[in-house]
């Protein structure tokens, strides 16, 4: 095959030379002044991978206006640089417009690596920023990991149920994007004498928004105090086998009593037991806490998805061959409601002495 | 602008049981020929927000899908839902697709047979490979705007303005967007719960040829930005997931004893405060 053949590419790719890429970014989400914890976390894998390709740095990359001292947060969880635009533009969220502007920045500076969190907006976000700079992009990894050789990213994520790990790569393209969802990597130490470069680049790209964008925000008020299951080190999660609302609210108490908080299997979330936000899963939220308690939940692949980095895992359901079993630190086989009455009786006099 | 609507609503035709798949031994990629497809059910989502539009606002909904060409009878089930035609995007060329040339193919194919198209929509994901990139990367091809978790849309067709409401699941918040059109939307999953399939709509669908088939002799679409040639990425190896070695201790007592147990190890796990 001569040159010209084998560089043959789409019409509409330009054409690159991956050795002028170099180093790691994290794309920050943040909010209300806030960094989003998965993008703190993916700061923390983004410094051990550049530890095994050695010569690339970690640079966090903002967008906002009036950013203020958030721009030093990242280095303070690990980032070697900070570079970030802060326009008025950027006052309200749109997703084309931030997409743009990512696209610009990584045209200018051409990193090899750029990493989402896999949050509703970094979801929104990643896709097209990918497409814009022709290259390709994995959703949801489980895992990453760098061949120093190649200079490739390993995306690992779980494909086809979940019963198979995909490691996807993209040789011939850079840079390489993946979104990660929260809580699949631990958030790094927060060390505040930590040092690092912080750069500021004005935005002039005009893009055209073709409308107002963003012209309403609406907070629903929930109807549940517990804190989001993604927030919480205890999770109670209620399965179907609890068997309707009143199943949930024996659980909540449980949560409650152990200062955790309550989930639901996409089944309990499904009858209405449980808001969405609290499903657990693939097509829920995953979830690392110190403690897992599946309650009635019968373990199928896509729930597991959601929970199997948990520290310690228990179980209590009443089929001695329920698959949940499998993956369990501690399981109980019995009735839910006898268990759980006894647990919180349990708990409860443990507090009164 | 014209009269009524022109939505067209991408779908998928997904593969129903996701754990009894074979793959192609070579490109890891998952064998779709002769497996018996499905509409992946969140496109029907939003096939039932493109309906609700044109049911308001007047116009037509089409579907189409890039498939091998057993995917025509999966789209005889948008018909009969209520599209008013469908496009299978069928051809070798497009076989082995990452969802960069899925989404070039899906984008040119439309600026092509639909030139003047209002509103293109998508389902939120699809339940076989989970990744939602296809709204924003379409998008990207023909520079829109975009928005993804729509719930609900209000459209001035006077002066072409769409107010789309969407949902943010994680944060808890509505947003409403307001664009020029033509945009993008991908609906949320848990909305617009989807009407019946009319098996009559769907027979006469077979019956008049509402499914068209659209082949690379009429798209002309450059062959190194389709398939597995315009795909950057490779899937370079699958393997068994392997789970996290637990300890597996099962206790069976009563519930006294079970309690006392599991509250012992939390306990001694230092998971529950001692
Ligand atoms: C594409 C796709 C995505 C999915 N995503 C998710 C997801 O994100 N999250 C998710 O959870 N699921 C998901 N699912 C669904 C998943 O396959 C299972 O259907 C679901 O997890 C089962 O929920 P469950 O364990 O609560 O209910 P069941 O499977 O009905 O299990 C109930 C369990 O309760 C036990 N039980 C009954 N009575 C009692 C009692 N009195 N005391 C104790 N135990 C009792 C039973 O033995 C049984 O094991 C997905 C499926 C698909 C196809």
């Amino acid at each position: 095959m001569s040159t010209a053949q084998q560089q043959r590419i789409c019409s509409e790719w330009e054409p690159i030379n991956k050795s002028e890429y170099r180093g790691i970014w994290v794309y920050i989400e943040h909010a209300n002044g806030v960094i989003k914890e998965g993008s703190l976390q993916l700061i923390g894998k983004a410094r051990e991978l550049a530890g095994k390709l050695g010569d690339a740095d970690v640079t966090a990359v903002m967008l906002g206006y009036n950013l203020g001292d958030l721009v030093k947060e990242p280095i303070y969880y690990g980032a070697d640089k900070v570079i970030y635009i802060d326009n008025p533009v950027f006052s309200k969220y749109i997703p084309h417009v931030y997409a743009e502007a990512i696209v610009y920045l990584a045209r200018k500076y051409k990193p090899e690596i750029i990493l989402f969190a896999g949050t509703k907006r970094g979801r929104e976000l990643a896709p097209y920023v990918a497409n814009s700079l022709r290259t390709g992009i994995t959703a949801d990894c489980t895992d990453l990991d760098v061949d120093p050789k190649t200079r490739d990213l390993d995306q690992v994520r779980p494909t086809y149920g979940g019963n198979m790990l995909a490691h996807i790569r993209t040789p011939t393209r850079r840079p390489q994007l993946a979104s990660v969802r929260p809580n699949v990597f631990p958030t790094p130490p927060r060390d505040t004498s930590r040092k690092g470069e912080v750069i500021r680049e004005e935005f002039n790209e005009v893009i055209d928004p073709r409308g107002p964008g963003l012209v309403e925000v609406r907070s629903v008020v929930k109807g549940d105090e517990l804190p989001p299951v993604e927030k919480s080190d205890i999770v109670v999660v209620a399965g179907k086998g609890v068997g309707g609302p009143d199943g949930v609210k024996l659980l909540t108490e449980l949560a409650k009593e152990l200062g955790g908080t309550i989930g639901g299997s996409k089944k309990v979330v499904d009858a209405g037991w449980l808001p969405s936000d609290r499903q657990i899963g693939q097509t829920g939220k995953t979830i690392r806490p110190t403690l897992y308690i599946g309650v009635g939940v019968s373990g199928a692949i896509q729930h597991i998805f959601g929970m199997k980095e948990s520290r310690i895992i228990v179980a209590i359901n009443s089929d001695p061959n329920a698959p949940i079993f499998q993956y369990v630190d501690y399981g109980v086989v019995g009735d839910y409601k006898d268990v759980v009455t006894k647990l919180l009786e349990l708990l409860r006099n443990r507090k009164k002495g | 602008m014209k009269e009524g609507l022109t939505i067209v609503v991408p779908v998928k035709a997904g593969v129903p049981n996701i754990t009894a798949v074979r793959f192609d031994p070579v490109t890891h990629n998952i064998v779709r020929e002769g497996v018996p497809l499905m509409l992946n059910p969140y496109d029907r989502n939003a096939l039932e927000f493109a309906l609700r539009l044109k049911d308001k606002y007047g116009g037509k909904v089409i579907t189409l899908s890039m498939a091998p060409p057993s995917g025509k009878d999966f789209l005889e089930s948008t018909v009969g839902m209520g599209a008013d035609e469908a496009y299978l995007i069928t051809d070798r060329v497009f076989a082995g697709a990452d969802t960069l040339a899925t989404s070039y193919t899906v984008a040119r194919t439309i600026q092509k047979l639909f030139p003047n198209f209002d509103l293109i929509v998508f389902g939120e994901e699809t339940t076989d490979s989970t990744t939602a990139h296809m709204p924003a990367q379409v998008a990207s091809w023909l520079e829109l705007p975009y928005v993804y978790y729509a719930v609900d849309a209000e459209v001035d067709v006077k002066n072409g303005m769409i107010r789309v409401t969407r949902y943010l699941e994680d944060e808890g918040v509505y947003e409403v967007y307001e664009y020029k059109l033509p945009v993008i939307i991908s609906v949320y999953k848990n909305s617009n719960p989807p009407r019946d399939i009319s098996l009559n709509r769907k027979i006469q669908a077979r019956l008049s040829g509402l499914v068209k088939s659209v082949t690379n002799n009429e798209l002309k679409l450059d062959t190194f930005c389709v398939g597995l040639r315009g795909s950057p990425t490779i899937v370079a190896k699958l393997e068994e997931a392997k789970p996290i070695e637990r300890k597996k201790q099962i206790f069976k007592g009563s519930p006294e004893e079970a309690a006392k147990w599991l509250l012992e190890n939390l306990v001694k796990e230092g998971v529950i405060k001692a």
